[in-house]
């Protein structure tokens, strides 16, 4: 009986951490511009969903403003961009800014979608974490959003801008 | 209380909107509920409703909390949303694909928060009246909480809510499903939503026969079309009638009784390790002490334990 207990307690320990809503990654996943391909962006979502992640869909036809808007009141650890209508060199700067303007500089960005390579490094100088072209399997991804933890979403962090 | 959640809480009474957000995920992870509870004084003379949407998956709640905030801002008023989806219960992840249907133009006037729901927990969010308070006490003047895709048995929302919509939809089934729907039972209006579709007006007239047959109060029965825009204007003139109709203000206790549940779950949570707590459970679960029992002595060792002044609010 002794053992039993043991045994129950262990569990109930597990049970209670797993429901005390740990710090679960929260990720905003849009498409900005004109832009309707979004299998590509779909696919990454159920993926991220599946690693455990909460996932914000905002979906196709985003403004910067407004995805920069969305990932504020959410309180996004990161915010996903899927661009295949070449316009990133236009939409991603500005998204960079009006992140920055907003104080929102700590929310990690990483992009996906058809960005030629030449373009990767000017990204990245613009505060791009990482850019995830085709093929690129999902394990990669949820590999690097956990690798690189975002700080701002501890009560720590919470005050500083 | 440490420095930073001092100065969340401060910048969060000055209405700084990203304030509000950080403490909306403190909430929601149950981390410094009594502290936060505390600082979201709402003023006794104001009343900000709670307007519950609730229905089956797929009947068109993101869409209509959609078509509400747009109405709402033409008068005017001030909109908080609570949107709450499935947690997997395989992974815990969540997709939160509510905000992808509502006006995406940034607005000051319009805060939309997205909420992972665990199964198990009627169909919203956890600690979910501590988020109403935050977002009551920044100034909205209307909260729409929109609840997973729910069915018959969640009537927990009535606690929570001052305002019950439930969605239905054309084709749902027989008249016995609608027999068989809890919701009913507790809901101020049913919306009969897709109304441009046939089978609108059918739907409509099986309820009525249906609801006549209760002894309760009838709910109000209107049908609404979010694609033409037919019957948003009755049901936001609904909504208000039912928010200061006599119930709510019956109800009003309630209000209290939550936040006692609150304060008593965020101690459950800070008592996780407690070697007290752990045996009493664990005896309850080998079947040494009955449920009547286990659950009064959980009580006595939850007020006990405020001892603690953490934990007090």
């Amino acid at each position: 009986m002794k053992q039993h207990n043991c045994q129950n307690n262990d569990r109930l320990a597990v049970k209670m951490r797993s429901t005390n809503m740990s710090k679960r990654l929260r990720i905003v996943l849009a498409k900005v511009g004109l832009d309707g391909h979004d299998r590509g962006i779909k696919v990454v979502a159920r993926a991220l969903r599946d690693a455990g992640m909460e996932v914000i869909y905002a979906g196709l036809w985003q403004t910067p403003e407004s995805v920069v808007r969305t990932v504020a009141d959410e309180d996004a650890d990161w915010l996903g961009l899927s661009i295949l209508s070449g316009a990133h060199m236009t939409l991603v700067p500005r998204i960079m800014t009006l992140l920055r303007e907003a104080g929102l500089e700590d929310v990690g960005v990483i992009v996906g979608g058809i960005i030629p390579e030449s373009d990767y490094p000017k990204l990245k100088e613009l505060g791009v974490a990482r850019v995830f072209g085709p093929g690129t399997p999902m394990d990669e991804i949820v590999r690097f959003l956990r690798q690189h933890p975002r700080s701002h979403s501890s009560a720590e962090g919470a005050g500083k801008e | 209380m440490s420095d930073s959640l001092l100065q969340l809480i401060d910048r969060y009474r000055n209405k700084d909107r990203r304030a509000l957000s950080r403490l909306l995920t403190l909430a929601a992870r149950g981390e410094h509920l009594s502290e936060i509870l505390a600082a979201a004084s709402v003023p006794q003379s104001k009343r900000i409703p709670v307007v519950t949407l609730t229905g089956s998956a797929g009947v068109g709640k993101s869409t209509l909390t959609g078509k509400l905030i747009e109405l709402l801002r033409r008068k005017d008023k001030r909109v908080a949303v609570l949107a709450c989806d499935p947690q997997s219960p395989l992974s815990g992840g969540a997709l939160l694909g509510d905000r992808f249907r509502m006006p995406t133009t940034p607005d000051e006037g319009v805060f939309i928060r997205s909420l992972s729901s665990a199964g198990g927990r009627g169909a919203i969010a956890e600690h979910l009246p501590v988020l109403l308070k935050l977002l009551a006490g920044f100034g909205f003047d209307v909260i729409l909480l929109e609840t997973v895709g729910a069915g018959q048995g969640d009537t927990v929302v009535r606690d929570i809510a001052d305002v019950v919509v439930f969605l239905v939809q054309p084709e749902t089934g027989d008249d016995l499903q609608w027999e068989k729907a809890g919701l009913l039972e507790v809901c101020d209006i049913v919306v009969i939503h897709k109304s441009d579709l046939p089978g609108a007006e059918h739907a409509e007239a099986q309820l009525r026969s249906m609801l006549e047959l209760s002894s309760g109060p009838i709910p109000v029965i209107l049908r609404v079309s979010s694609k033409t825009g037919s019957g948003m204007e009755e049901l936001w003139q609904a909504i208000e009638r039912a928010a200061d109709s006599e119930h709510v203000r019956r109800d009003a206790g309630r209000e209290l009784l939550r936040q006692v549940q609150e304060f008593l779950s965020a101690r459950f949570v800070q008592l996780e390790e407690d070697a007290a707590l752990q045996q009493l459970v664990a005896d309850w679960k080998a079947g040494e002490v009955d449920l009547n029992d286990a659950a009064r002595r959980l009580v006595d060792l939850l007020l006990t334990a405020g001892a603690n002044p953490r934990s007090s609010p």
